[in-house]
C-alpha cells in the first residue's frame, strides 16, 4: 500500500479529461495526414498533406470550404476526384473505426474490471473471441449466404461471439457467479469452440486468410455503414454502462457491502456482463480480435484520473480510442509497404508499457480477488 | 396496535435458521432488539455472531425462520428499502481505492440518490455532520489510504452511518484497534444510540468492553442463543465456563459498579450441550447413578450429584468426572450441610433426575429434599428396579415416588431414553431465556 496522497483535485481532473478528449480528436486528425502523406500508406497514390488537410475540411464543411479541394497542390483535376475518394471514404473511416472500437473495447474492459474487482480481466472474458472466430469461420468457409456483404463477416462474429458468452454465462450460473467460475467456463468453451474451428479449417485449407486476419484483428478497414453501426453500439451500449458509474464505485467495498449500502449486487453483475460482452462482440466483430486495448485503458485512467468510475468508465473509452488510433498509426509507419494487423501491433506496443505500469504499481493494490 | 409495537422494535428475528453445506451456522435463533438499544452480540469464534448479522443484512442464502426490520419483513423489502433501513459495518471493508474521504462517505448515500445518482445539498450536508460525528472533519479531501487504522474504521463506519437507517450492525467494529480507539469508537457508537436513538447490534469480543457499553448482551454458543439480559445479569464466571471454557472472576469496578471479568486459565473445551441447557441435577447413592452419570457426560451434559456417602461407589464416580457434588459421612444420616447444599444443587439446575437407588432412613431425605424443586424444572424417575423392590424405608419411599408422579415427573428406561427425554425437555426450553436473565428488554431505559 503506497501512503495516502491527496487524489487530484476536481479542477485537474476535468484539465486531464479535457486533455485526453483534446489528444484523441488530434490524433485521429493527424492520423489521416498521416497515413497519406509521406507515401506511408501502402498504397500506390501519396496525396500531400496540403490535399489531404483541404479534402478533409472541404467534405466537413460538406464542401463551403475549399470549393476546390485540390487547389495548390500538382494534383491533375482528374487525380482529384480519387484523392477525395481516399481521404474520405477509404482512411477517414479506417481512422474512425479504430477510434470506436478503442472506445467500446476500452468501456468494456474498465467495467468488467470493475463488477469482478480484478485488474486482469479484459473484454473477451466470456470467450467472445472464439466464437466471434467460428462464426466467421463457418461463412468464409462454407459461404451459407451467397452475397458478399461487407456486413456479413461481422454479423456471423457478432453471432458467434454472443451466443458464445451466453452459452459461458450459462455454463457458469450459479447462486454467485465468481471471476473465477466464469474464466474456466470461458476458457473451457473457448477450448471447446477452437477445436471445432481447427476441425472445419482441416477441411478446408484454402480459405483461412480472412479468418487468420479477424483473429489478428486485422481487418480494420472502415467503411461508412459499418463505422455507423459501430458508433451506434458504442453509443448506446456504452453510454448504458457509463450509468453503472457509483454502482461500480460500491462494488469495490465488496459485493455485500454494496448490497448492504443498496445496490443489487447480482443483477448489477448480470447486466453489466451482458452490456459488455454485447459491446465487445459489437465491435470487434468489425475489426478482429484486438487485445491489451481493453485491458491496459481503464489502468491507465485509474493510475491518471484516479479511481472514481464515474470517471473512469468513460474516460476508458477515450484512453481505449487514442491507443488504437496511435497503434493503428504506429503499425502503418513501421511496415509502411503492408497490413501489418493492428491487433499484433497492439500486443507488441501493449505488453512492454503494461510491463512497466505493473513494475511501478507493484506495490500497490488494486483490491482483492473477485 | 400492531403498527405501534412495529416501530418500537428495530430488529426482529424469530426461530431464524442457517445451515451451511450441512452444517448448521444458526439454530432456532430469537432475538427482539428495540429501538435505540445498544445490543453486544457475543460468543466465541464461530458461534454464528456474523451468520446473524448478516441474516439480518439479507445476505444469507436459505435462511429459515423470519427477519424484520421496523416492522416489516425482510423478503417483502426491495435491496434499496432494506438498506434505509439497517447499515452495516463488516469485519473487514475492502478499502484499498484511491479516494477522497468525502466521496467515499458518499457512496454510504446511494439509496438516497436520484436515478442518475446526482447528489444533492441534502447528502452534501449529511457527509459534512459525519465526517464531524466521526472525528475527521478537516479530513474530507484526504484520501482514504491516508488514514490511519484507527481513522479508517471511524470512516467505514462513517460510510455506514451516511445511509442514514436507524439500526446499524456492527461486526468486530473494535477488533484491530488499540486501547484508545476501541474506546474512541464505542464512546461514538454509544453516543448516536443516546442522541439520534440509532439502534445497534454489535458483535464484540471484548465482554468487558461489551458490558461498558451495551444495555444488553447477547451470547451465541455453537449457533444457539444461550444467554440474554442486561450485562450484570449475564456476565458470570459459569457463563464464562461453559461457552468460553475459561476459568474466570468477575469483579465489579468501584467507580461504574459494572462488572468485568479477569480471565485466569483456560479450562476443558466447553461442550455444546451443556452450554446450552445448564446443569442437570443426579440424585444418587449406593452405585445407582453411576451408569446414568457416564451416560449423561458422554452426552455432554453438565453435571452435579447429590447427595452423596463418602466411599461410596456414585461418589468415586462424581470424582472422577470432577462432578460438584453435596456429600456426608460414610454411613451417617444425611446432616443439615449436607442437605443444604443438596438443596443448592437442586436450586442451580435445569432438570433433576432420580437414579434408582435403594432407599433407607439414613437417606430418605434425597427423595425428601428433590420433590420442593420438581415445579418448573423437567424431572425424570428411573422406573427399574421397581420402587417397591427398593423400599427400605418402610412404605416411605413408594409414597415419595408417588407424590413425584404427581408433580409432573416422568419414568423413563435405561440411560438411552434418559438422554432422549431429557434433550428433547430441555432442548423445547431452551428458546425462553435462561433463568439467570429474563429481562431482555429490561436495560433500554439504562
Amino acid at each position: 500500500m503506497v501512503a495516502g496522497h491527496p487524489p487530484p483535485a476536481r479542477g485537474r481532473l476535468v484539465r486531464r479529461l479535457a486533455l485526453l478528449v483534446g489528444a484523441t480528436v488530434a490524433v485521429g486528425f493527424g492520423s489521416v495526414l498521416l497515413l497519406l502523406g509521406g507515401g506511408l500508406v501502402p498504397a500506390t497514390v501519396q496525396i500531400p498533406f496540403r490535399a489531404t488537410l483541404q479534402i478533409l475540411l472541404h467534405q466537413l464543411s460538406l464542401g463551403r470550404l475549399f470549393p476546390q479541394p485540390c487547389a495548390g497542390t500538382a494534383a491533375l483535376p482528374s487525380q482529384c476526384a480519387s484523392w477525395t475518394a481516399i481521404v474520405w471514404k477509404l482512411t477517414l473511416p479506417e481512422v474512425l473505426l479504430a477510434m470506436i472500437v478503442g472506445a467500446g473495447l476500452g468501456i468494456s474492459g474498465a467495467t468488467l474490471q470493475g463488477i469482478f474487482r480484478n485488474p486482469l480481466v479484459d473484454p473477451y472474458l466470456l470467450g467472445i473471441a472464439t466464437g466471434g472466430s467460428l462464426g466467421v469461420a463457418v461463412v468464409e468457409v462454407y459461404g451459407i449466404l451467397p452475397a458478399r456483404a461487407y456486413l456479413l463477416d461481422p454479423a456471423a462474429a457478432f453471432v458467434g461471439g454472443v451466443a458464445t458468452g451466453l452459452a459461458v454465462l450459462l455454463a457458469a450460473r450459479g447462486r454467485s457467479t465468481s471471476v473465477e467460475t466464469l474464466l474456466l467456463a470461458g476458457v473451457a468453451i473457448s477450448y471447446l469452440l477452437s477445436g471445432v474451428l481447427s476441425l472445419v479449417l482441416l477441411y478446408n485449407p484454402v480459405r483461412a486468410e480472412q479468418l487468420t486476419s479477424w483473429l489478428l484483428g486485422g481487418l480494420l478497414s472502415g467503411y461508412w455503414p459499418s463505422d455507423t453501426v459501430a458508433f451506434a453500439l458504442v453509443l448506446v451500449l456504452g453510454g448504458l454502462l457509463g450509468l453503472y458509474g457509483r454502482e461500480l464505485n460500491l462494488l469495490q467495498l465488496g459485493p455485500e457491502v454494496a448490497q448492504s449500502a443498496g445496490v443489487d449486487a447480482r443483477r448489477v453483475r448480470v447486466e453489466v456482463l451482458l452490456l459488455a460482452s454485447l459491446l465487445t462482440a459489437g465491435v470487434v466483430a468489425f475489426t478482429g480480435v484486438i487485445g491489451f486495448v481493453g485491458l491496459v485503458s481503464p489502468h491507465i485512467v485509474r493510475r491518471w484520473l484516479g479511481t472514481d468510475y464515474r470517471l473512469v468508465v468513460p474516460a476508458s473509452g477515450v484512453v481505449g480510442a487514442l491507443f488504437l488510433v496511435a497503434a493503428n498509426d504506429a503499425a502503418s509507419l513501421s511496415f509502411p509497404h503492408s497490413v501489418l494487423p493492428v491487433g499484433i501491433f497492439t500486443a507488441l506496443a501493449g505488453v512492454p508499457f503494461f510491463l512497466v505500469l505493473l513494475y511501478r504499481h507493484r506495490r500497490r493494490s488494486f483490491g482483492g480477488g473477485p | 396496535m400492531r403498527g405501534e409495537r412495529a416501530a418500537t422494535v428495530a430488529l426482529s428475528c424469530e426461530a431464524v435458521s442457517v445451515a451451511f453445506n450441512g452444517r448448521a451456522a444458526l439454530t432456532e435463533v430469537d432475538l427482539e432488539v428495540p429501538s435505540g438499544q445498544l445490543v453486544a452480540l457475543a460468543g466465541p469464534n464461530g458461534s454464528g455472531k456474523t451468520t446473524l448479522l448478516r441474516s439480518a443484512l439479507g445476505l444469507v442464502d436459505g435462511l429459515r425462520g423470519r427477519v424484520s426490520l421496523l416492522g416489516e419483513p425482510l423478503d417483502s423489502l426491495s435491496i434499496r428499502d432494506r438498506a434505509l433501513r439497517v447499515a452495516w459495518v463488516p469485519q473487514q471493508e475492502s478499502l484499498n481505492e484511491d479516494v477522497p474521504l468525502n466521496r467515499y462517505l458518499l457512496y454510504g448515500r446511494y439509496a438516497h440518490n436520484g436515478p442518475f445518482g446526482r447528489e444533492d445539498a441534502e447528502d452534501l450536508a449529511a457527509v459534512e455532520r459525519i465526517l464531524e460525528q466521526i472525528g475527521l472533519a478537516d479530513r474530507g479531501e484526504e484520501s482514504v489510504l491516508a488514514l490511519s487504522g484507527g481513522e479508517r474504521q471511524r470512516a467505514v463506519l462513517g460510510r455506514a452511518l451516511a445511509q442514514g437507517a436507524p439500526l446499524l450492525l456492527l461486526d468486530e467494529p473494535t477488533s484491530h484497534l488499540d486501547l484508545g480507539h476501541q474506546l474512541d469508537l464505542l464512546e461514538r457508537v454509544r453516543s448516536l444510540v443516546r442522541a439520534e436513538r440509532v439502534t445497534v447490534v454489535a458483535a464484540l469480543h471484548d465482554l468487558n468492553l461489551a458490558a461498558r457499553f451495551a444495555d444488553r448482551i447477547v451470547v451465541l454458543f455453537h449457533g444457539h442463543k444461550v444467554a440474554d439480559g442486561p450485562p450484570e445479569a449475564v456476565l458470570s464466571p459459569e457463563l464464562l465456563a461453559r461457552v468460553w471454557g475459561v476459568d474466570a472472576e468477575l469483579r465489579r469496578d468501584p467507580a461504574s459498579g459494572l462488572p468485568y471479568l479477569f480471565p485466569r486459565r483456560l479450562l476443558a473445551a466447553p461442550s455444546p450441550v451443556a452450554a446450552r441447557f445448564g446443569p442437570v441435577h443426579v440424585v444418587g447413592g449406593g452405585g445407582a447413578a453411576s451408569r446414568y452419570l457416564r451416560a449423561l457426560a458422554d452426552a455432554g451434559f453438565e453435571l452435579t450429584v447429590g447427595a452423596l456417602h463418602l466411599l461410596d461407589s456414585d461418589a468415586e464416580t462424581a470424582e472422577a468426572l470432577s462432578l460438584p457434588t453435596a456429600v456426608e459421612l460414610p454411613f451417617a444420616p444425611l446432616g443439615r450441610a449436607a442437605r443444604q447444599r443438596h438443596r443448592e444443587l437442586l436450586g442451580a439446575a435445569r432438570a433433576i433426575v432420580v437414579s434408582p437407588f435403594a432407599v433407607g432412613p439414613t437417606n430418605l431425605a434425597n427423595l425428601e429434599d428433590p420433590l420442593a424443586f420438581v415445579g418448573g424444572r423437567p424431572t425424570f424417575l428411573v422406573r427399574e428396579p421397581p420402587i417397591a423392590a427398593r423400599d427400605f424405608a418402610g412404605g416411605a419411599a413408594s409414597s415419595l415416588y408417588a407424590r413425584f408422579l404427581k408433580e409432573g415427573a416422568r419414568e423413563v428406561s435405561g440411560p438411552e431414553e434418559l438422554v432422549a427425554e431429557l434433550t428433547r425437555a430441555l432442548g423445547g426450553s431452551v428458546r425462553a431465556p435462561a433463568p439467570a436473565a429474563t429481562d431482555p428488554a429490561g436495560a433500554r431505559d439504562r
